[in-house]
């Protein structure tokens, strides 16, 4: 029930968003004396990263493009942080603008007022200098291995180019982090990585062990992105921009930042024309998005039923070590319990997927989510048992020893069975919170619900009807959830009936 | 049966069992009565190794006990040989009766299930409580627990039982059909020590009776002659 207020909340906030935010126009803007513009750090170069030097700064080609974008609106530029693919919803709330290599698409056109280009990127296939890929004509036949795998960051030109390119062997994989399919490319689990041809060449030495293939193969243009309804400050950005292409300021910037200025600006001047996307129906919006909600629905399902009962297993072995191991093994197993817990799911997940490739052992993103969710709540049911195995009296220890069953005997057959029936509540509630957990492992690009979720919505602009469709899918996976643990803690409540003689 | 030599037992500085010495034979009932806090109980666990002592020697059922840790090994062995029953029952309370009382059977001397079920069956009906097979502990009232736990220790056909205090927890009633129990064990010839404050028990069942106090054997003898 919890998921489902969550995304009920989730769907109301969105709602909130589309209709009712006013906007902050040109008037406030000016009047609050400063311009606030939304992108994501994380990205990296060349578009707005720490500066190297003073991390403390933000440098990039975007950071000195809104400074003088401001001061053409005569006021200061104040950068805010966002989650890339995720910056369009600050409009409105939290910034007047996303200005963060936004790729200019017809869908965009709909949803938000889109100013004119003002970058021009193009897409690059990037493989490994040694590997088999030396044409991105490779890619329409099956490699080595079967169907090619190419990275992409989620939510970009690159993912959609892509994904709409069916006459491909290759399986598209999203990343939340722009050089991370870089990463996965060096360590051989992806066959190449596709991106803008700018943040490659920013990049290119600390990747030197990859190269570009042929010529790009797709490109288009970077927009600044305002709400839909402050029409007076997207004219005025409109308007600096021509001025900046005019008077020659936004080609020195990108000749400082070894952006090709000349090049740039003379595909700025031929810029087409992008027509605007078509809203689309109820009945077409629910074809193109329902399968694959329901696969990763699926996903989330797998992912909960696999990672939980091996987090249980786990945890009870760690439980028992720590109160009835060897003398030695209990510190360690302590170490275990604190560092797991003490440290974020997400960064376990990027340890284990990003991480252990460069040791050589590089796991397939579903293993790992499984592996990370596993061992990440070992460390709490771990905890669960504990207090479990305390929680029986003394007593019934002793009788079984009494009995001649030596202490392993007595916690397989007594002590174990009775602690797993007194944190049966605990145990369950917890694997309600990993069903939601799964949410994370989209960080290594594993898509469940809720990322699925997200990426539609913002690609439709359909926050509100997608959210109540999540919503149900949610409610569908965790009653049938609810029953079973209830089913199965019913059926521990009972003694071992008849002939049988079942323990735990 | 047993021997207990100069046992010597101390909890940090509380001299708990001094220089305690007894024997019983086989078959016979050993009554073990003296005032709370005397060390009945930690002789009783000294008896199966629940508890290790500081000097002295036990032998029973043909196992040897020495002062210090004792290996795990033995102690299993032991207690194949050494039943016991407790004051609170501690009866497994995720298993119905019949599973409590084949539980061991089956875990430690390999039966088959049904092989085991059957002999808790057995036991079951010589307690009279057949009928409860398939209930749960917490279910049974204090004496037909007791019963079960008695039966429990039975399973293992053990050459010794030992109960501690096995009817104090109980109302006059139940006492009296958990005593049926253990008078009629003493009369078939099984081997008994029983921690007991009831003297008449010890008048009616007991060979002899042992008394402490204060860790110390006071007097030992003939029912008869000791109470
Ligand atoms: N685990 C322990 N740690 C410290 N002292 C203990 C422990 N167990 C028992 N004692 C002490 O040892 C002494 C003897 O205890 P024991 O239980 O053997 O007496 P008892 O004769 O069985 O008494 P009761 O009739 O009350 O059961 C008591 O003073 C008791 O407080
Ligand atoms: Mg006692």
């Amino acid at each position: 029930m919890k998921l489902f207020r969550r995304v009920l909340s989730a769907s109301m906030l969105g709602a909130a968003l589309v209709s009712t935010a006013a906007a902050a126009d040109l008037d406030e803007v000016v009047a609050r004396g400063e311009l606030i513009w939304a992108a994501d750090q994380e990205g990296g170069g060349p578009h707005v990263f720490p500066d190297p030097a003073n991390p403390q700064r933000l440098t990039g080609f975007e950071v000195e493009l809104a400074a003088l974008l401001a001061e053409e609106l005569g006021v200061k530029a104040r950068f805010q942080q966002g989650q890339w693919d995720r910056l369009p919803l600050l409009l409105g709330r939290a910034a007047d603008c996303v200005i963060n290599g936004i790729e200019l698409t017809p869908e965009r056109q709909r949803d938000y007022h889109c100013s004119r280009p003002y970058f021009a990127y193009s897409l690059q296939l990037l493989p490994r200098r040694d590997g088999p890929l030396d044409t991105f004509h490779t890619l329409a036949s099956p490699g080595p291995k079967g169907r090619w795998r190419v990275g992409v960051l989620t939510g970009s030109a690159a993912e959609s180019v892509m994904r709409s390119r069916t006459d491909l062997e290759v399986d598209v994989i999203g990343y939340d982090g722009t050089i991370d399919s870089l990463e996965q490319v060096l360590t051989g689990v992806l066959d190449a990585a596709v991106m803008d041809d700018c943040i490659f060449n920013f990049y290119a030495d600390r990747f030197s062990r990859l190269r570009t293939v042929d010529r790009p193969f797709a490109g288009g243009f970077y927009t600044i992105l305002t709400a839909g309804d402050s029409p007076k400050l997207s004219a005025a950005i409109d308007v600096a921009i021509g001025r900046l292409i005019a008077d020659g300021r936004l080609k020195s910037l990108y000749d400082r930042w070894d952006l090709a200025g000349r090049q740039q600006m003379l595909m700025l001047r031929d810029a087409a024309e992008i027509p605007v996307a078509r809203r689309k129906s109820l009945g077409e919006l629910a074809r193109d998005t329902l399968p694959l909600l329901l696969k990763s629905a699926g996903m989330t399902v797998l992912l909960s039923c696999l990672a939980f009962p091996l987090a249980v297993c786990i945890g009870l072995a760690v439980a028992v070590g720590r109160m009835y191991g060897p003398v030695w093994l209990r510190p360690l197993l302590t170490a275990y319990v604190e560092v797991l817990r003490g440290t974020p799911l997400m960064l376990q997940l990027y340890a284990i997927f990003f991480l252990l490739p460069k040791i050589g052992l590089a796991l397939p993103a579903l293993v790992a989510a499984v592996i990370g969710l596993a061992l990440n709540y070992s460390a709490y049911e771990s905890e669960i048992y504990r207090a479990g195995l305390k929680a029986v009296p003394l007593g019934q220890f002793e009788a079984s020893l009494s009995l001649g069953l030596s202490k392993w005997q007595a916690l397989r057959h007594v002590l174990v069975p009775q602690a797993v029936r007194i944190v049966m509540p605990p145990v369950t509630s917890d694997f309600i919170a990993l069903f939601k957990d799964t949410s994370v492992c989209s960080a290594i690009t594993v898509i469940e619900l809720t990322k699925r979720y997200s990426v539609l919505a913002l690609s439709t602009g359909r926050i509100v009807e997608l959210a109540v469709v999540t919503a149900l899918l949610y409610l569908c996976m965790s009653w049938p959830l609810a029953l079973l643990s209830r089913w199965v803690e019913q059926r521990l409540e009972r003694p071992a009936a008849g002939g049988g003689m079942t323990e735990g | 049966m047993f021997t207990v030599s100069s046992l010597t037992k101390s909890w940090t500085h509380l001299r708990v069992l001094d220089d305690v010495s007894l024997t019983g034979a086989e078959g016979t009932v050993t009554a073990l009565v003296g005032p709370s806090g005397s060390g009945k109980s930690t002789l009783l666990r000294c008896l199966n190794g629940l508890e290790t002592f500081d000097a002295g020697e036990i032998t029973i059922a043909g196992h040897r006990l020495a002062a210090g840790p004792h290996a795990p090994g033995l102690l299993e062995r032991l207690r194949r040989d050494v039943g016991m029953v407790f004051q609170q029952f501690n009866l497994f309370a995720h298993l119905s009766t019949v599973d409590n009382v084949a539980l061991a059977p089956r875990v430690v001397l390999g039966l088959s299930a049904a092989e085991s079920r059957a002999r808790g069956l057995e036991l079951l009906d010589r307690v009279g409580l057949r009928a409860f097979a398939n209930a749960r502990p917490a279910t049974l009232s204090g004496g037909q627990q007791q019963r079960v736990a008695i039966a429990r220790a039975l399973a293992m056909r053990p050459r010794v039982m030992l109960f501690d205090e096995p009817t104090s927890a109980l109302d006059p009633e139940m006492t009296a059909e958990v005593m049926g129990v253990i008078v009629e064990l003493a009369r078939a010839g099984q081997t008994m020590v029983v921690v007991t404050h009831d003297h008449g028990f010890a008048r009616r069942a007991a060979s002899r009776v042992v008394e402490l106090a204060a860790g110390r054997v006071v007097r030992q003898g003939l029912a008869a002659d000791v109470l």
